[in-house]
């Protein structure tokens, strides 16, 4: 089955000055998914949001919005598009009604009553008639998803959604942006630094580091696809324990801690390690594997850089 | 896709929800009270009879023309001007505007047009600054509207604050000249003089082209600032050099004015009224070279604006 992407991005570049800042990018966004763009610092997540959005000229490249160039087709391409870039800044001497009002003429066919649902949706609704200049960050970021979403767009683009939400808003927000993405079939690009953020909200990630993108994956694999994981076994004597490892599994990482020998090894290995060291007449008190993190994987394909 | 209606309309709830645009108009009216106040105050009692004035100024302008050998042209035409002019008042029994008359103070109100300059060249500055500074450019440019025809909304929505200040403005002078100082000349005409013909005009109109007149400086240098705050991006700059240009611009031509390519200089162009009542500031100035001379300047002003607005990328 060949479903039709929403988003085609072929080798975009950017170079300022003699600089590159971002290298032949390419990914695709297909619809009803949540696409995680994710990348430390000065990676190029934001210039490579603000060039599909037209904030930027591309040096190189393409970017495609359901069929739409960005570079010589902007208007119809950029009418599917709802995105926040980087903070949701609004006119603070409007209300935020105003501010709706002010996005919504600017597209044809949005009515009064899709600014109502749209208000309704993002939970403004008591506190719509008040100047933004009294909202907290929170509220603005909703106010901010409420412009993206106004026009009912194929894809949404969101450059940290959750910041400076309470955790509760938090839970919200995701429980939307997935059902708009199953019930909609909206295509969802969100960058963020919360990397569990991502891991609980997306469906594939894209890992982008000195403007190059180093992986694309979906989210299972990526945490999975490493079959070695982290085993710790409770055991005593901890002295035999680790003897009886290193003369039966020569190859793995042992680590030591004070009741607990942890080793790297697959899944498939567990049981008979268990057996080993029930041969040997060791106590096993409890046995447990860690799934490495998204975090972990990210560090590991980012070579460790800090992510905030 | 979006209309330029909607998005004019935009700037305008963006301009006219500010307190301090409406702190601009409330200074302008203002600034009319203040003068009508002092101009009630300086009011002379005395009446003259205009007719004897009349007959002597006539008089005294015949003498000098008599003795007029080896003057200007210019000068001969405005006795010439003179004479027509007191004659057709004797002949049609219509007396000269006094100066504490509701017209005499229209009249003055026009320097309260300098005021609006600088108020339109604050909101010039800052329609597009603004964005840049707020961040809110980044959620305007991602609609389906071209960013030429976002930057025409803006200059539409300027150009209509200065045209809304001037109906303010001629408003409330003609109504706060008339309450401090009577309504009774309203319908007096104006009188024009041209090709040795006098003839009646509405003073109403005949102000409406005074403000229009006087408003060719404020257009330019409206335009000037628009320009300076899409190269900047930065309003204060924009503001401060309009208004430093505005204020100094017609000395520096003075100074320069006995080079002849000072009449290429903006501001040897702006005062559009020499054509019709005095003499340009270079002989060989003419009205349409002047008009010419603008129009330029504006096209490269809009067009400058225009090539840094649409070509620029947005960064942080």
């Amino acid at each position: 089955m060949a479903v039709k992407p929403i988003v085609q991005i072929r080798d975009l570049t950017k170079v300022i000055g003699k600089k590159t800042i971002i290298d032949q990018l390419s990914f695709d966004v297909y619809p009803g998914e949540v696409f995680g763009f994710l990348g430390p610092n000065g990676a190029g997540k934001t210039t490579t949001i603000r060039m599909m959005v037209g904030l930027m000229r591309m040096t190189e490249g393409e970017v495609l919005i359901d069929g739409s160039s960005i570079k010589t087709d902007y208007e119809n391409a950029i009418v599917k598009v709802g995105a926040i870039v980087e903070n949701p800044e609004m006119y603070k001497f409007l209300t935020g009604y105003q501010n709706l009002v002010h996005y919504a003429r600017m597209v044809n066919g949005v009515s009064k009553e899709r600014i109502q649902e749209v208000i309704q949706l993002v939970g403004l609704k008591g506190r719509i008639h008040e100047k933004v200049k009294g909202y907290s960050l929170g509220m603005r970021q909703r106010l901010g998803l409420a412009q993206a979403l106004l026009h009912r767009p194929k894809l949404l683009i969101l450059d940290e959604p959750t910041n400076g939400l309470d955790p509760a808003g938090i839970r919200e927000i995701r429980q939307y942006l997935r059902t708009l993405a199953r019930e909609e079939n909206v295509a969802i690009v969100v960058s963020s630094h919360l990397l569990s953020e991502i891991e609980l909200m997306c469906d594939r990630i894209g890992i982008i580091q000195s403007g190059k993108m180093v992986d694309v994956q979906r989210v299972n694999e990526f945490v999975k696809n490493d079959q070695a994981v982290m085993v710790s076994f409770e055991v005593d004597p901890l002295e035999h324990a680790v003897h009886a490892v290193k003369a039966n599994f020569p190859d793995c990482d042992i680590e030591q801690s004070d009741r607990k020998v942890t080793l790297k090894i697959e899944h498939e290995l567990i049981p008979e390690v268990t057996a080993v060291l029930v041969e040997k007449g060791i106590r096993v008190y409890g046995i447990q594997s860690s799934v490495k993190t998204l975090e972990d994987v990210f560090l590991e394909v980012t070579g460790g850089e800090q992510v905030v | 896709m979006s209309s330029i209606f909607h998005l004019v309309q935009n700037e305008n709830m963006k301009i006219y929800r500010r307190i301090g645009t409406w702190v601009m108009m409330g200074l302008v009216v203002a600034a009319v009270l203040v003068a009508a106040i002092f101009t009630n105050m300086n009011a002379s009692d005395e009446t003259t009879n205009w007719r004897t004035d009349a007959e002597s100024a006539i008089q005294q302008s015949e003498e000098t023309l008599k003795n007029s050998e080896g003057m200007p042209k210019t000068f001969k035409d405005s006795q010439e001007r003179s004479i027509a002019v007191n004659e057709y008042r004797l002949d049609n029994d219509i007396p000269p505007l006094e100066s504490d008359s509701i017209w005499s103070f229209m009249d003055s109100s026009t320097g309260v047009v300098s005021l609006i300059s600088i108020f339109t060249i604050i909101i010039g500055a800052g329609v597009i600054a603004s964005e840049y500074s707020w961040g809110t450019i980044k959620l305007l440019l991602i609609r389906p509207a071209s960013r030429t025809k976002i930057l025409a909304s803006k200059f539409i929505a300027t150009l209509l604050f200065a045209l809304f200040s001037l109906v303010i403005l001629y408003i409330s002078s003609f109504i706060i000249g008339g309450l401090f100082l009577g309504f009774n000349a309203v319908a007096q005409p104006y009188l024009t003089y041209s090709g040795g013909e006098v003839s009646e005009t509405s003073m109403a109109v005949h102000y409406i082209v005074e403000y229009a007149l006087a408003s060719v400086n404020l257009l330019m240098m409206v335009t000037f600032a628009f320009m300076l705050s899409s190269i900047f991006r930065s309003s204060s700059l924009a503001i401060g050099l309009a208004i430093f240009l505005m204020f100094t611009g017609s000395q520096l031509t003075f100074i320069l004015s006995q080079y002849d390519w000072v009449k290429y200089i903006l501001f040897a162009n702006t005062d559009l009224s020499v054509y019709f009542d005095g003499s340009p500031l270079i002989e060989s100035m003419t009205l349409g070279f002047s008009l010419i001379t603008l129009l330029v300047y504006f096209i490269v002003f809009l067009f400058l604006s225009w090539l840094l607005f649409t070509k620029r990328d947005v960064a942080a």
